[in-house]
């Protein structure tokens, strides 16, 4: 029964990529820096106690979170290989870079 | 010697000696350096440059506004008016509270809506604006041209780079990096000297930290964290320059927000807020510590935005903490002879 459900924790992760988990506190991104592949999906998760949000621009993987309340996660895909620059729209110095292969 | 007291006097701003912070404190303490572009770095020229064009109101299409108009170091980097009224081009009025260029240089982010990522991309901006110095850039390169003095120093900021857009503004953006924060007595109170404030800014600073939460958005050593926040001064839809934020993109977060000010020497940059609509220290600190002038029917007001419950007392100690940011005026001299 466990080797059934490890195989099918493992053909989900083929088959949909891996989730990375972004924190969001002390008004930082962590990690600030991460290396994921197209198909793996962020979700981030917000542990202050005020609302964050989470962007990019990038024509490729364009994504805008919207309001995110303190205890929220919010997942997001990757779409396309590249380098891109993920930033809350509240709190612009909160910076994320994604390089996705 | 005047370019060596300048960059003297940037590094001495900057640098703290003495007495030392404990951890709690550090995050307080004014940085020893300022942020530089690889591209435009800092430099005797570059700054003396800066600042002649700074204060020139050749700038200006008609010779009577400069940079100096609205963001005075006689009026604490602003122009102790709401919205620029009187002071733009011809006495046209702005929409907005002329920010503060004090410390601007630690911002990511420049304009009360934050549309310029750089004090280069800033410098610009007012120049060009019809109601403050109305000086179309491609008349105002063949302008600085035609001033002879002009060019030695630019060739000396800008070596082969010429006199145009680029190296105008890069010469303003480095005058304004020196524009910073002298020593003020919370700094000597952050470094360890307890007697450096009173008992009631230390009590205003806790409150100020701890129960009244400026510092979710005034938070670090310029007490901004550079956040974009709705502070609730209006209800209903917003229009116009009212929109903030939103009006550089309609991202739903950024619907009537506007860019976090400094509390760095807040005393001297009355009125407050984006619109200037408030005289005092004390009704900013009543609004904000209330959820702002509205409670109600503020779309997407900020969630930090929520009435703390503080007493009058209370708020007077914050006032107070807040007064202890202001240090002594910038040792800098106004120009008054100008390249001929």
């Amino acid at each position: 029964m466990k080797k059934i459900a490890i195989a099918a924790l493992l053909a989900s992760v083929t088959l949909f990529g891996a989730d990375h988990v972004i924190d969001q506190k002390g008004k930082t991104f962590i990690p600030h820096e991460i290396t994921v592949k197209v198909g793996d999906t962020l979700t981030f998760v917000n542990s202050d106690p005020f609302a964050h949000n989470a962007y990019t621009d990038d024509e490729a993987n364009e994504f805008d979170i919207g309001m995110q309340a303190p205890g929220t996660k919010k997942t997001v895909p990757v779409k396309a290989a590249g380098k891109f620059d993920v930033e809350c729209a509240i709190h612009p110095n909160m910076l994320l870079e994604v390089t996705a292969n | 010697m005047i370019k060596k007291s300048l960059l003297a006097t940037l590094v001495v701003s900057a640098l703290f000696t003495g007495a030392t912070a404990n951890d709690d404190m550090k995050k307080w303490l004014r940085p020893t350096e300022v942020p530089q572009p690889t591209n435009n770095k800092l430099t005797p020229a570059r700054i003396e440059l800066g600042k002649l064009l700074y204060f020139d109101k050749r700038l200006s299409k008609n010779d009577t506004v400069s940079c100096a108009t609205c963001h005075s170091p006689a009026r604490g980097w602003t122009d102790e008016v709401p919205t620029s009224k009187a002071v733009g081009f011809e006495g046209r009025v702005g929409p907005r509270n002329s920010p503060v260029v004090l410390n601007s240089a630690y911002q990511r982010h420049q304009f009360w809506d934050g549309r310029a990522k750089s004090l280069e991309q800033q410098a610009l901006g007012p120049i060009e604006a019809d109601v403050e110095m109305n000086m179309p850039l491609k008349e105002l390169v063949p302008k600085l041209q035609k001033i002879k003095g002009y060019k030695p120093l630019f060739d000396k900021a800008y070596p082969g780079e010429g006199i145009n857009k680029e190296t105008i503004a890069k010469a303003i953006a480095s005058f304004e990096r020196t524009v910073v924060s002298t020593e003020s007595p919370f700094d000597k109170y952050a470094k360890g000297d307890k007697k450096a404030i009173s008992k009631d800014a230390k009590e205003g600073f806790s409150l100020f930290k701890g129960k009244a939460h400026c510092v979710d958005c005034h938070d670090g050593f310029n007490f901004t964290d550079g956040s974009f926040q709705n502070i609730g001064l209006h209800d209903g839809n917003l229009t116009g320059k009212e929109l903030g934020r939103y009006n550089v993109k309609k991202r739903a977060a950024w619907y009537g927000v506007f860019k976090t000010p400094t509390l760095r020497d807040v005393t001297k940059s009355y009125p407050y807020f984006h619109d200037g609509s408030v005289k005092t220290l004390k009704e900013a600190t009543v609004i904000c510590s209330h959820g702002g002038r509205f409670e109600h029917n503020v779309k997407n007001k900020s969630d930090v935005m929520v009435d703390r419950h503080l007493s009058e007392a209370e708020v007077d100690k914050i006032v107070e903490f807040m007064k202890s940011l202001t240090g002594p005026d910038l040792d800098i001299k106004v120009p008054t002879k100008f390249p001929q």
